[in-house]
């Protein structure tokens, strides 16, 4: 077998550990590069921005295991970023693991929260759980929540909660942030929230699923999108909080070269290859 | 009552009615008495979704408990899944807030998930490097798009290789997002097509009919 075979073939193993060394590496030694903030993070972070003090807003938490590494450090800045406005939280989750992770992704953001800023639990956020039924599921609780809940995620009956007091539909919130993951559960929000009620909406998901709901976006279905861990990092970036996200998207730099460099490469030598045999 | 009656009929015009209540609330200001009526119904829906989890996590144990007594293929797979089952869903019963079973969650189902995801990183790179080739003129233009869009994706694409934001963002937001949008209406007028036949009754899959027919023949 010549060279140029061997490399065309290469061995998948040599590629995996090429990979993880591109990953790991930046991970392990953290430098910040400079980065392009993309439009669409720029307008979720400024819509954010924008909300009015004292306002009620609904997130839902629909990251998982396998999402919040790219989701994560983003609700959990956006969760600070909301508290020092002084906006009150209400989070929800469609499916039981991502409440879960919600439950995480709170009280990280809790931890990074500057001394001073409100956060008590019932009264600056409260963290409804799981609601069943997907699609139906949402529709329910945007026309009314105490028919899907009785009790938030601890067991407090939603009536002992003071921010919930005036809150009990879709309307009643100011503005809508879905945390989709990759879950692929943004239309739900668009359909049963934005549509119907009027609420403005930003969404997050996975940076592959970006594209899927660039559509609403261009109709203003939806404000902007957090588009993965580029996503999450670029919000930590704007809100001057370099955390855990800013060193993944670092390594993705190195990552997403490293695959264009592997394809270019394989093109050249395919390329040189069909050359050679055409020379047959 | 006949048979028929009870098993498709019945069922038809219940589908038919609840369906059209919906439908109609969302685009038409209703009663007080319809809109309370489908707020109800919704809540059913919350409530036998939330049934649906426990009876196919019953189904699903009675498969692998049988996998063990009758030794079929590989049931030694099954009796770890019996013994996981059993030590969450035990300790998950006892208290779900109690630490022991959060740590079972946090230390070994999410690893586990986050693992598995961040797996087909290495495997799409393996294939990419196999098979993203420029054998011809689509694949050659799949090929340069991927590259642009990639460089516009990774934080430091922009400013290595500026044109790659307008360029990506085009590609993205036209010809992408045209393709996805006509993805998005297909599907919906898909859906409200099969809403149509299955509120005339000629779907009947959601009865379970076709499987009956099958299972009779």
């Amino acid at each position: 077998m010549s060279l140029m075979d061997k490399m065309l073939a290469l061995d998948q193993r040599i590629i995996f550990a090429l990979l993880f060394l591109a990953l790991a590496f930046p991970i392990l030694n953290p430098v910040i590069l400079p980065m392009d903030i993309q439009k669409y993070s720029r307008d979720s972070f400024e819509f954010a921005d924008s909300i009015p003090a004292g306002s009620v807003v609904l997130i839902e938490g629909g990251l998982g295991a396998a999402t919040y590494p790219q989701g994560g450090p983003g609700l959990e800045v956006q969760i600070v970023h909301l508290l020092q406005k002084d906006v009150k939280l209400v989070f929800f989750s469609i499916s039981t693991e991502m409440a879960q992770w919600t439950v995480t992704a709170i009280n990280n953001a809790l931890d990074n929260l500057p001394s001073g800023v409100a956060a008590e639990n019932g009264v600056n956020w409260v963290h409804l759980g799981y609601v069943p039924g997907g699609e139906s599921g949402v529709a329910a609780l945007a026309n009314d929540i105490r028919s899907v809940k009785t009790e938030d995620h601890f067991g407090t009956p939603i009536d002992q909660i003071p921010i919930m007091a005036n809150i009990n539909k879709a309307s009643d919130f100011a503005a809508c942030f879905w945390w989709g993951g990759s879950e692929g559960s943004i239309p739900y929000g668009v359909r049963q929230i934005v549509t119907p009620f009027g609420i403005p909406m930003t969404g997050m998901c996975t940076t592959n699923e970006v594209p899927n709901y660039t559509p609403y976006i261009n109709s203003g279905q939806m404000i902007g999108i957090i588009g993965g861990v580029r996503g999450s990092a670029e919000y930590e970036y704007l809100m001057g909080m370099p955390g855990l996200a800013l060193g993944q998207a670092m390594a993705t730099n190195f990552g997403g070269l490293l695959w264009g460099i592997l394809v270019v490469l394989g093109n050249i030598l395919y390329f040189i290859a069909r050359r050679e045999e055409g020379a047959d | 009552m006949s048979d028929r009656l009870i098993k498709m009929q019945i069922p038809i015009i219940l589908t038919a009615i609840i369906g059209l209540l919906m439908i109609i609330e969302f685009f038409f200001p209703m009663p007080a008495t319809i809109t309370n009526l489908n707020i109800t119904l919704r809540s059913f829906v919350t409530i036998i979704s939330a049934a649906a989890l426990i009876l196919g996590t019953i189904v699903l144990t009675i498969y692998h408990g049988k996998k063990v007594g009758t030794k079929g293929s590989e049931w030694y797979y099954s009796i770890v899944y019996i013994l996981a089952f059993a030590i969450t869903a035990g300790l998950g019963v006892i208290n779900v807030r109690d630490t022991t079973f959060l740590w079972i969650y946090n230390n070994m189902t999410s690893p586990i998930g986050a693992a598995l995801y961040s797996l087909t990183a290495f495997y799409i790179t393996s294939a990419a490097y196999r098979v993203l080739r420029a054998r011809n003129w689509e694949g050659a233009i799949l090929l340069v798009s991927a590259l642009i869009v990639l460089l516009m994706l990774i934080p430091i694409g922009a400013i290595l290789f500026p044109p790659v934001v307008p360029i990506g963002t085009w590609i993205r937001n036209i010809p992408s997002g045209a393709g996805f949008r006509g993805m998005i209406i297909g599907t919906s007028l898909g859906i409200m097509g099969l809403g149509v036949r299955v509120f005339l009754g000629r779907q009947k899959e959601h009865l379970g009919i076709r499987e009956e027919r099958r299972g009779s023949e």
